[in-house]
């Protein structure tokens, strides 16, 4: 795994990640994407451990999942947040969830943006859209 | 009086032996008086018989001297006989003297006895008045003995009379006595069952202690019981959602990517697949704002109840350029109440109200409120296509609709939001309406309801 990473997506719902990742290939913006099941891999992963030894790891954005089996999204982003290396990772929010309370705590654990998934898939696509290219494009991330 | 009789005649007896004694001397003194006169007239005799004796004196002058002597012998017996005589007059005139003083006694007697039977008579007299008075004190003594037998009689009453209450008396005395009785047994079970009492209370202290140790349980399971809820809610949308994207975003993919090689009723389909999922995306959400309504706990605030009204009636027009609604607001009672929650409860009214006047060419929304007792009551009338009174009662309940999406779009949750929050807030919601001619909801708030 020598390709570069600049966007790692954490769901654990495939249609879900089907739509997501057809939206950024739309845009041209799933070239560098690593799609991982669960919150564990994600850490795994940012952490440079296991089979992604070596692996340039700091994507320009992670976006996360909030309802995950085994590690949940609050949970791995408590963890991201934690860890000094990677909390300055961009993280982003996806969930199905509008209300208040999640929105407040995932801000609360430091996320960097929430955005509710939508049912309809024209709009869902028309965001994910918006999120890779702002994300990948247009802001500057850490260095 | 029998004594003064006797002495009347003893005195009549005493009287008449007077008589007779009177009428005897009276008999002896003519008696006396016819012996004089003989003896003079004896006299007369003699003398004559001296005339001749006196012829016979010469002759007999011897026999006269001896006659003489014996003449004067016979005057010294006359004198003699005369001064008896005088005497016995004498003894006559005291004796008529003793007459008049018995006459004059006698008249006076008799006076004493006429005076006595004056006095008799009057006496008499006043023992007939004192007869009489006797009498009239015999009949009142008469008449007080038949008042007295009356008062004897109603004494006797009195007594049976008493007699009968002494007795009732005696019975009220023995219920008394009985009741003083059950009285005590009363005090008696009283002390008891207070007693009682208070064990009860004391079991019932207990048991409200036990209670509100419970009631707290019950809350503390309660809001475990509401979070599990909430984050059911939650998944639940979560869940339904993510399926619900996949089966609209692989329809749109069918289409994007398949769409020349399907025909136009496949296509038809395709849409329908992602109108209904769309559809049901949004009963999510109402749903999810529905069950948040009933977590949220509301801030109470001054709400200027027109300013919200006129605001939100203008937003709706802009939204709705096409439309001709004619918005008559009246005024309305500020009220205190969550700002958010009763402008959500406006916009669903008068939403619904435009929604459902989309059929008449004239539109007219009427807004307005009035104060009844403790409570203010708010309207929104329209002139739209109104509804069954027979469903009246359905108009508020979550999900339901009287009219198909055909002819108006909904998902049936607006009223039940609405329904929701006033109850929240401690109010009613009601409605009225009759089918093409229009509807006016209602919905009251407390008039003083604590900030």
């Amino acid at each position: 795994m020598t390709q570069e990473i600049d966007l790692l997506l954490i769901e654990d719902n495939a249609s879900d990640a089907e739509l997501i990742l057809r939206a950024l290939k739309k845009n041209n913006l799933a070239n560098q994407v690593l799609h991982v099941k669960d919150g564990n891999e994600a850490l795994t992963f940012l952490m440079g451990q296991g089979k992604y030894e070596g692996t340039k790891n700091i994507p320009k954005v992670v976006l996360l999942d909030l309802k995950m089996p085994k590690v949940n999204g609050k949970e791995t982003l408590m963890r991201i947040k934690d860890n000094n290396k990677i909390k300055n990772i961009p993280v982003v929010v996806l969930s199905s969830s509008r209300e208040d309370s999640d929105i407040n705590e995932c801000y609360d654990l430091g996320a960097n943006g929430y955005v509710v998934k939508s049912v309809e898939s024209d709009e869902f696509e028309k965001t994910i859209s918006n999120i890779g290219l702002y994300w990948l494009t247009l802001n500057e991330p850490p260095q | 009086m029998i004594i003064a009789n006797k002495e009347l005649v003893f005195q009549h007896e005493e009287k008449e032996k007077r008589a007779a004694e009177l009428i005897i001397a009276n008999r002896e003194l003519i008696y006396q008086n016819e012996e004089k006169e003989k003896r003079a007239s004896e006299l007369i005799i003699a003398n004559n018989e001296l005339v001749f004796q006196n012829e016979e004196k010469e002759k007999r002058a011897a026999e006269l001297i001896i006659a003489n002597k014996e003449l004067i012998f016979q005057n010294r017996e006359k004198e003699k006989r005369a001064a008896e005589l005088i005497i016995a007059n004498k003894e006559l005139a005291f004796q008529n003297e003793e007459k008049g003083k018995r006459a004059a006694e006698l008249t006076i007697a008799n006076k004493e006895l006429a005076f006595q039977n004056e006095e008799k008579g009057k006496r008499a007299a006043e023992l007939t008045i004192a007869n009489k008075e006797l009498a009239f004190q015999n009949e009142e003594k008469g008449k007080r003995a038949a008042e007295l037998m009356i008062a004897n009689k109603e004494l006797a009453f009195q007594n049976e009379e008493k007699g009968k209450r002494a007795a009732e008396l005696t019975i009220a005395n023995k219920e008394l006595a009985f009741q003083n009785e059950e009285k005590e047994k009363r005090a008696t079970e009283l002390t008891i069952a207070n007693k009682e009492l208070k064990k009860a209370e004391d079991g019932i202290r207990q048991l409200n202690e036990e209670l509100e140790q419970k009631v707290i349980q019950r809350t503390v399971q309660l809001e475990s019981v509401n979070k599990e809820l909430e984050s059911f809610s939650y998944s639940v949308a979560h869940d339904l959602r993510t399926p619900l994207r996949a089966v609209h975003g692989y329809a749109r993919i069918l289409k994007e990517d398949h769409a020349p090689s399907l025909n136009p009723e496949a296509n038809r389909v395709i849409n329908n697949i992602q109108s209904y999922a769309t559809k049901m995306g949004q009963l999510i959400d109402n749903l999810l704002s529905f069950s948040r309504l009933g977590r949220k706990e509301l801030v109470k605030v001054n709400i200027p109840m027109h300013d919200m009204v006129v605001n939100l009636c203008n937003e709706i027009k802009s939204e709705n350029i096409n439309n001709t609604i004619h918005f008559k607001i009246n005024d309305l009672q500020s009220v205190q109440g969550d700002s958010v929650a009763i402008k959500q409860v406006w916009l669903n009214l008068i939403s619904n109200a435009v929604k459902y006047s989309k059929l008449n060419s004239k539109p007219v929304i009427e807004i307005g409120s009035g104060v009844k007792g403790d409570e203010i009551d708010y309207y929104i009338k329209d002139n739209g296509a109104g509804f069954d009174m027979r469903y009246a009662s359905n108009l508020f309940g979550m999900f339901q609709r009287l009219h198909s999406d055909d002819e108006f779009e909904g998902t049936g949750i607006g009223l039940a939001i609405v329904h929701r929050i006033i109850t929240k807030h401690g109010g009613r919601v009601w409605a009225e309406g009759k089918v093409n001619e229009g509807a006016t909801f209602y919905f009251s708030l407390p008039k003083n309801a604590s900030l």
